[in-house]
């Protein structure tokens, strides 16, 4: 890793970084309160009735393995939810993809690669800040949460032990997807294509997870979703399986060793 | 003297891997068996028109890409494993640089003399003779206009004081006088002993610059000669106004090319002036004009055949390669 690169990359994305993590403390902020008033109010009372009475099918209030009727599952339903996938994508793809294949195609890589900078420590120090973007974005979210579980009374509910462990899960997640949007970034030498292929790659593996767990028969698909081993509620629950992290961890290994391979090896022709 | 720059055998062919023959299907050779030497301390120009070849050379000499076949040596280093060692000791000017636009100049010209981790030694010097102010380093990048741009493109090449500048088409978008100012950076580097690899299509100032000149066609190097060599070995054109009779220059080594008109002869001079000043001694001239070889002749001369074929066939365009 090259220090002088990775304080400058994450220098050059602070004011993205204070906007994802003011959108993901909100967004933590919400499932506690949801659950809270679902729990807590006549109104939520009702809503249960109604679920229970299996007017919908059960899948639809256990989104994506979430519950909205224990705090554990609307926490576990906030990890999974769409809108928490865009938002940490900010870092984990968009800023990814753009790292290399972006700048190459304004120009400014090879501006910086003309230092005595290698291949393999500029992409080391874009990994590098990947981690950290993406750690501190889900620490937001985590710190939403639990604030927001503290505010409504509801903390003793969470077993806070896990938590460290949920934060780790979901980053090691979210590393995995940002290393293939690396790869991707430091395979092309134009943004669109690195960004097709990697957006393919998320929303097809999100989309085999949702649909797993909606629909019984389309289970099987969902071991070849990385997003299937991030699994919030089991975690909380302290029955999470401890291969989600080694798994989502040898996948972002093997990823990040193809990329240290093929970016040095690449021909890097002048930008277009 | 050692080398700054040698290349033996450098070739670069696109679109397939591994050994295939040139012309191969799909194949693009953007360099062909180039060998120069650039020596240390020399401005050399390196020439040819767009596609020629020259930017694939100069990504092959900082290892942004690979050579199909030869090697190159920087400061006595190899391209292909020294490449930090390389870099760390070059200074870098791309064709039509591309600069962060959110950050300010003087941040942008600290951080890239931060990647070599040696100090600005050049920057204000540059900054000065560039007209590049303090309070104008201070606005974003995003501000500056064209010609900003490439003297931000100048200075961050130069800032750190290298061994060796290879620059791309250093004066695209400057003005006329700092043209002149670049010029005159480029004469103090060679003072004191820097060398710079210039490529250009600007004919003019690689005349006005330049020790010696690489030309190259098609990815192929077709000249390599001093610049004061390659300009002795071009006709010159006179043209003599007289008020008596016509010399005799017919014979005269190096003359070709008379017509002689009413009290007017013109002719083409080619290497020593002294035979034809010699000839038209004691002749009654009126006025004498003998214009300047100028490296654009020679320089036409090594595409010509490109020339006549576009002018035969109005959809191909002069020049190849990539």
């Amino acid at each position: 890793m090259d220090r002088v690169l990775f304080i400058r990359t994450l220098q050059a994305q602070r004011s993205k970084l204070l906007i994802v993590a003011v959108a993901l403390g909100i967004w933590g902020v919400l499932m506690p309160l949801i659950y809270a008033q679902l729990i807590d109010t006549p109104l939520g009372a009702r809503f249960k009735e109604m679920i229970d009475s299996g007017l919908f099918p059960a899948q639809f209030a256990q989104f994506g393995g979430g519950n909205l009727f224990t705090l554990p599952g609307s926490i576990a339903l906030g990890f999974i939810h769409p809108i928490f996938v865009a938002i940490v994508c900010v870092f984990a793809i968009g800023f990814t993809v753009a790292a290399v294949a972006g700048e190459r195609q304004r120009g400014t890589l090879e501006v910086v690669l003309a230092r005595p900078i290698s291949r393999r420590k500029a992409y080391g120090s874009l990994l590098g800040a990947t981690i950290v973007l993406v750690g501190l974005a889900i620490l937001a979210m985590v710190a939403g949460t639990l604030a927001s579980s503290a505010v409504f009374g509801k903390l003793d509910e969470l077993d806070l032990g896990q938590v460290p462990l949920l934060w780790l899960n979901t980053v090691l997640l979210y590393i995995a997807l940002g290393s293939v949007a690396l790869a991707a970034s430091v395979s092309f030498d134009r943004l669109a294509p690195a960004l097709g292929i990697t957006l393919g790659f998320a929303l097809v593996s999100y989309f085999f997870q949702i649909l797993g767990s909606l629909w019984p028969d389309a289970e099987p698909l969902q071991p070849f979703s990385l997003f299937h081993y991030l699994d919030p509620a089991a975690i909380l629950d302290g029955t999470g399986d401890p291969f989600d992290l080694v798994l989502l961890a040898l996948v972002t290994l093997l990823v990040v060793g193809w990329a240290l391979v093929v970016f040095p090896r690449r021909d890097l022709a002048a930008p277009s | 003297m050692t080398a700054a720059i040698a290349t033996e055998g450098l070739t670069k062919r696109y679109g397939h891997r591994g050994p295939h023959p040139p012309g191969a299907g799909g194949v693009i050779e953007a360099l062909t068996d180039l060998s120069i030497e650039v020596r240390e301390g020399e401005v050399f120009g390196f020439l040819g028109p767009n596609g020629a070849g020259k930017t694939t050379m100069i990504r092959l000499l900082l290892g942004y890409l690979h050579p199909s076949a030869g090697r190159a040596r920087v400061l006595g280093l190899d391209t292909e494993h020294d490449g930090l060692a390389i870099r760390s000791r070059v200074g870098y000017l791309p064709g039509g640089i591309a600069l962060y636009d959110t950050m300010n100049g003087l941040d942008l010209l600290d951080y890239l003399c931060r990647l070599y981790r040696r100090p600005p030694a050049r920057r204000a010097a540059l900054a000065d003779r560039l007209e590049m102010s303090a309070a104008t380093l201070r606005r974003p990048v995003r501000d500056y206009s064209r010609g900003m741009r490439q003297k931000m493109g100048v200075i961050q090449a130069l800032q750190h004081d290298p061994e060796l500048a290879i620059l791309d088409e250093p004066t695209e978008g400057l003005d006329p006088l700092m043209q002149r100012a670049f010029y005159d950076i480029l004469a103090e580097l060679k003072h004191e002993g820097r060398t710079i690899f210039l490529s250009s299509h600007i004919l003019s100032e690689v005349e006005r610059v330049c020790d010696r000149v690489a030309i190259i066609r098609h990815g192929r190097l077709v000249a390599l000669q001093e610049i004061g060599e390659l300009l002795d070995s071009r006709k010159r054109h006179v043209e003599m106004r007289l008020t008596g009779p016509a010399p005799s220059l017919a014979g005269v080594p190096g003359v070709s090319g008379i017509h002689v008109t009413d009290g007017l002869v013109t002719c083409q001079l080619e290497g020593d002036v002294r035979p034809f000043l010699a000839a038209i001694d004691g002749a009654a001239i009126r006025d004498l004009t003998i214009e300047p070889a100028h490296l654009e002749e020679a320089f036409l001369e090594y595409y010509a055949e490109d020339v006549d074929l576009a002018d035969a066939s109005p959809g191909r365009a002069a020049g190849g390669g990539a």
